[in-house]
């Protein structure tokens, strides 16, 4: 019998994905492991391997279309099977086969997949709140009716029940908790969809009138006269997400220092052959300062934390992650080991890192695990900045640009060309003092890049 | 001429072409309903009593207007018999609103209250409590109407037949009980599901008399069941009757007589009921052969008819559906 | 209120007959040993001494005849009441109530009725254990048809005796053997109780009790206890599973927002199951403030032994502790 291939749910959020391209053509024969498909989900680009070997009878999708997921996409069977005409639909098989488990390497990919995306790519970072996705809310129908009627997000009304299921009750709880508004005011915010939490009333005791909705209602207004609008997905929205987990979250504290990197340059100058002729890539300062970062973070371990429920993680390893620019988001691929890497593996792995990045095929794993983050904004006219932490982690360092400014000497006014390291960690886990001695020791060892070598 | 004919009191010679008729007309119903069957034209199922006009008409005949029947699932005789029009008949076959039952019943469930039949039975054994309780109404209210009671041989071995009989016989219901004994329950030939040759007998356990008759021969059958049911109206309480009969058909539309010889049925064919009153009254010159086929003519003109009322007749709608559950 | 005393229930269901064989000739009794032996339960003690045996009809021990005689008493003019010594001998009259009484109107397209009741002990508790302790409403309830009555109280059992008597269809009436000795206030004059009208024993706020029969005394018991931690109980007793007052109900959990249903007979395919479904689909769904909870008796033969007979059924603690469950108080 022909057997089904269909989209792969490769994380707990995702709902569809898009066809990308095909790497087999109908006909074509395929063997277990062989890449059939490229999609796109909301997080990443992966390639989809066969689970089964044979030829490729059906193809009922193309490029760009979108599928829901465990929906059959095509068939791979014997020449001249019975295949349906039409996209069946769902597919039975795939449920059973990922509840089963039966197709150990690819599936254990799947699952692999499936952990480290909750803990590192969790869009929320509540995941033991049952609540977070709207699909999982435990309601009464009585809770649901009462919000729906209220214009409550019931994702937002904590359970009280068993599970945290909702009652009506607690919907009653969190409207009388909510803000107060005169009923014109609720009934525009209702219309336009704008939460009253996140309006200041200018009422007495932060009462919110309409004109206070009317307010936060300008710039879509403006925007209706003419502005391109773009929904908010995939990457674009997962950063939306995580940005605001984590500020609202973490209470940020950001500490800059003022690095000499006159030595930092000579060094890069006097390595930069050897490592191009190495790697076929050229050094840079961003390599440079994740060396040193490694090699402070190994003797300031109170700063390679990451916060998990009411448990610190003090972690072994030392995985760099460095923030990339991408069209429409940011990622964050992660540099294992860091500290136990030269300066010439750190710069193939950067590099090939970045570009994979761009390029939309960074692999999950290369995008997990993850214990400290660089932010290099050193290419732009950017000295100082307060970087958002990328959680789990608890830290994160800015990295700003290399610009000569006079600098008191010995007495004397010289021009030394200087770079802003600006340090934003989570008081929540890390304190001042040690986040302060970490900046001081970093700051040491980009400016006695020998220090490297101690 | 008459003198010959051995008549229960009450009926004469004159009254009895009108039972020629009756039995042609249950032939021609019953040979038009397996044509249609055969030819899918009508769904579910059906029960034939070719062969058996003899017994249902007899027994009948000897009946008040005001006297009631129950009947069994091979009921279309006992219907015609009985008074029943055909043409409502064939539109309940057809399933038309016109048809007895607006077309909820069909053939097994035909039934025609204000003429005193309470109804054919799809349920083997399902009339005889039934027939008891209307007998009872009649014994309560001293109505004095006799509820006749048709059942096959079958029948005579569920459970019902026992607790019903013994019932009426200790009420001395006016109640008979007709057994139309056509060999076969179904496919199971009664000799071998009985330990008797005879239901008549079984009358004996209850103390009441059990009396057999020729099924084939409507003089015969009338004789037997008028005695009966003139003992039940004087209040003596309940008989039964077993007229020895023969089905021609099979059970129901899909039956292959496997468990029948070709042999037993011509030799019962010979014995056809039509065949024999026909000849003995133009022997007793109460019919000529002219008239005879008049009548066996019209019979079949009248089952023609039947079918084109039905099929003119309209089919109940959806709305009609959740209609006559309750009173 | 004029003529009002307290009855029992068995005296209720006898006083309805009593009074409507006197206002009507077509209404007779017909069962074993309900002569002068006065039927098992002695419901018709007395009445053949006042009706004679024509109309107060000692049967045989025939259920599947006397059913049918009634079916037929019933088609051609007669008003029977047929009563079964206990409720589970109905599977011997099953044949003539479910194929023939239930279907008769119907089948003849509208013609003919069958008006009947059939009336019969029911339930647990007087040690009678397996064979005579059942609770099979629900399997009359499933046959379109029938119309099947439940009393819990000696004033619904008169008012609704008489309107069972009173109408054209076939009724099955179960009569819960320990509700015979309760008693209640009943007048002395005919009434008619109309069927398909539930009754609210009690009215609350917090959440609503659906029980039957010996259920209600139950709930009505359980909800004294839960008043004394404030929680407020409304115990709806439909009193006819068929036709059902779904309207009440549907109506009282809008309000309570919370349903427990009661009754003795097994859980699994039991009416409380219809009934939390006609709520499930009904507009009080949206009202249900927690998931609706169905208290019956477990999948097993009624034992002998009185511990395991009580602990076949529902309780009264049974039902505080469901009650506190579906407010999250347990």
């Amino acid at each position: 019998m022909a057997k089904e291939i269909f989209m792969p749910k490769l994380s707990s959020t995702m709902e569809v994905g898009t066809l990308l391209q095909w790497f087999k053509n109908e006909g074509d024969s395929v063997e277990v492991g062989d890449p059939l498909f490229e999609i796109m989900t909301d997080k990443i680009n992966i390639e989809v391997e066969s689970y089964e070997e044979g030829i490729l009878l059906k193809k009922y999708f193309a490029e760009e279309d979108e599928i829901p997921i465990n929906h059959v996409i095509g068939y791979i069977g014997e020449a001249g099977e019975h295949i349906p005409e039409a996209p069946p639909g769902e597919s039975v098989a795939a449920v059973q086969d990922i509840l089963s488990d039966s197709r150990q390497p690819a599936m254990h990919d799947l699952e692999e997949i499936e952990i480290s995306e909750t803990t590192t790519i969790n869009e929320t970072g509540d995941t033991g709140n049952e609540n977070s996705q709207s699909e999982k809310i435990r309601a009464t129908p009585a809770a649901r009716r009462v919000a729906k009627e209220h214009n409550i997000v019931l994702s937002e009304v904590p359970g009280t029940g068993p599970k945290g299921r909702i009652h009506q009750k607690d919907v009653g709880d969190f409207l009388q908790s909510a803000p107060k508004a005169t009923p014109l005011a609720k009934k525009v915010a209702g219309a336009e969809r704008i939460d009253l939490h996140t309006i200041n009333g200018s009422g007495p005791q932060g009462k919110i009138y309409r004109a206070d909705v009317e307010k936060m209602r300008q710039p879509s207004t403006a925007s209706e006269t003419g502005g391109r609008r773009m929904k908010m997905e995939g990457i674009r929205k997962v950063v939306a997400e995580r940005m605001l987990q984590s500020k609202t979250t973490a209470p940020h504290v950001t500490l800059t220092t003022e690095v000499d990197m006159s030595e930092a340059i000579h060094l890069r100058k006097q390595l930069l052959g050897t490592i191009e002729k190495q790697t076929g890539f050229r050094l840079s300062y961003t390599e440079i300062v994740l060396k040193a970062v490694a090699a402070c973070l190994k003797r300031h371990r109170n700063l390679n934390v990451s916060l998990e429920g009411n448990e610190i993680i003090f972690h072994e390893e030392i995985n760099l992650g460095i923030a990339v620019a991408v069209e429409n988001g940011l990622l964050v691929p992660v540099v294992k080991e860091a500290d136990q890497k030269g300066l010439s593996d750190l710069t193939a792995e950067c590099k090939r890192l970045g570009t994979a990045a761009r390029n939309s095929n960074l692999k999950p794993q290369e995008m997990s695990g993850g214990t400290f983050t660089i932010s290099n904004l050193g290419m732009y006219a950017i000295d100082a900045f307060t970087p958002v932490i990328n959680q789990p982690e608890s830290a994160i360092l800015g990295v700003g640009r290399i610009n000569e400014k006079p600098v008191g000497r010995n007495g004397a006014i010289e021009l030394r060309p200087m770079m802003v390291l600006s340090l934003s960690f989570d008081h929540r886990v890390i304190d001042g003092a040690p986040a302060a001695a970490f900046l001081t020791n970093l700051k040491e060892v980009l400016e006695q890049p020998f220090k490297l070598l101690v | 001429m008459n003198q010959l004919l051995n008549l229960p009191s009450g009926v004469e010679g004159k009254d009895l072409p009108a039972l020629l008729k009756q039995m042609w007309l249950i032939r021609y119903f019953e040979e038009k309903v397996d044509e249609f069957f055969a030819k899918g034209m009508i769904h579910g199922t059906t029960h034939l009593a070719v062969g058996q006009e003899a017994s249902a008409v007899g027994a009948i005949a000897v009946l008040e207007d005001r006297d009631k029947i129950t009947s069994t699932h091979r009921g279309h005789g006992h219907c015609i018999a009985k008074g029943a029009e055909v043409n409502r008949m064939m539109a309940e076959l057809f399933g038309r609103t016109t048809g007895y039952c607006k077309g909820k019943g069909g053939s097994m469930h035909i039934a025609d209250v204000e003429r005193g039949n309470l109804g054919a039975n799809g349920i083997v054994g399902g009339g005889f409590s039934i027939a008891a309780g209307a007998a009872l109404t009649s014994q309560l209210k001293k109505e004095g109407y006799v509820v006749l009671c048709f059942f096959g041989d079958g029948a005579s071995n569920e459970g019902s037949f026992h607790e019903a009989v013994n019932l009426a016989s200790i009420w001395k219901l006016p109640v008979v009980f007709i057994c139309e004994n056509n060999q076969y329950g179904m496919s199971g030939p009664a000799k071998e599901m009985m330990n008797v040759e005879d239901v008549a007998k079984r009358a004996e356990a209850y103390g009441i008399p059990g009396k057999i008759v020729d099924g084939n021969d409507v003089l015969d059958v009338m004789n037997g069941v008028g005695e009966a049911v003139e003992r039940a109206r004087n209040g003596e309480g309940p008989s039964i009757v077993e007229a020895k009969t023969y089905r021609w058909k099979g059970h129901s539309k899909s039956d292959a007589k496997k468990y029948r010889t070709r042999e037993e049925e011509q030799e019962w064919r010979a014995k056809d009921p039509i065949a024999r009153l026909r000849s003995i009254l133009i022997e007793e010159g109460l019919l000529t052969e002219e008239s005879a086929d008049q009548m066996k003519n019209e019979a079949k003109k009248e089952i023609e008819d039947s079918v084109e009322f039905a099929k003119n007749s309209p089919m109940p709608t959806r709305d009609d559906l959740m209609e006559d559950i309750y009173a | 209120m004029d003529g009002l005393r307290e009855l029992t229930y068995l005296e209720a269901v006898r006083e309805a007959m009593s009074q409507e064989m006197r206002e009507n000739e077509d209404v007779f009794i017909l069962g074993e040993d309900i002569g002068v032996y006065g039927g098992a339960f002695g419901v018709t003690r007395g009445m053949i001494e006042e009706f004679g045996p024509e109309r107060i009809r000692n049967t045989p021990i025939s259920e599947a005849a006397i059913s049918g005689t009634a079916v037929g008493a019933a088609l051609t003019g007669m008003r029977p009441i047929l009563e079964l010594q206990f409720s589970d001998f109905i599977t011997i009259a099953m044949d003539n109530m479910v194929n023939q009484a239930a279907k008769i109107r119907y089948m003849y397209g509208g013609k003919g009725k069958v008006p009947m009741v059939l009336r019969t002990p029911a339930g647990s508790g007087t040690g009678a254990a397996a064979q005579h302790s059942q609770s099979l409403e629900a399997w009359m309830a499933h046959v379109p048809g029938l119309k099947v009555v439940q009393p819990s109280t000696a004033y619904d059992a008169k008012g609704l005796l008489k309107a069972a008597i009173d109408d054209d269809n076939p009724v099955i009436f179960y009569e819960h053997k320990l509700c015979y000795k309760t008693k209640s206030d009943v007048p002395e004059e005919q009434y008619s109780i109309p069927l398909g009208k539930a009754n609210i024993k009690r009215e609350g706020r917090d959440v609503t009790i659906v029980a039957t029969a010996i259920m209600v005394h139950k709930a009505l018991e359980a909800a004294e206890e839960l008043e004394k931690s404030g929680i407020s109980v409304e115990i709806i007793d439909p009193r006819t599973l068929v036709p059902l007052d779904t309207e009440t109900i549907i109506g009282s959990v809008k309000k309570t927002s919370r349903l427990v249903v009661v009754h003795e007979a097994v859980k699994r395919g039991g009416f409380g199951g219809e009934i939390a479904s006609i709520i499930a689909e009904s507009e009080a769904f949206d009202y249900l403030d927690a998931p609706i909870k169905r208290l019956g008796g477990k999948a097993v033969p009624i034992p002998y032994n009185p511990d395991l007979e009580k602990a076949a059924v529902p309780g009264v603690d049974d039902i505080v502790l469901a009650v506190k469950e579906v407010l999250n108080r347990s």
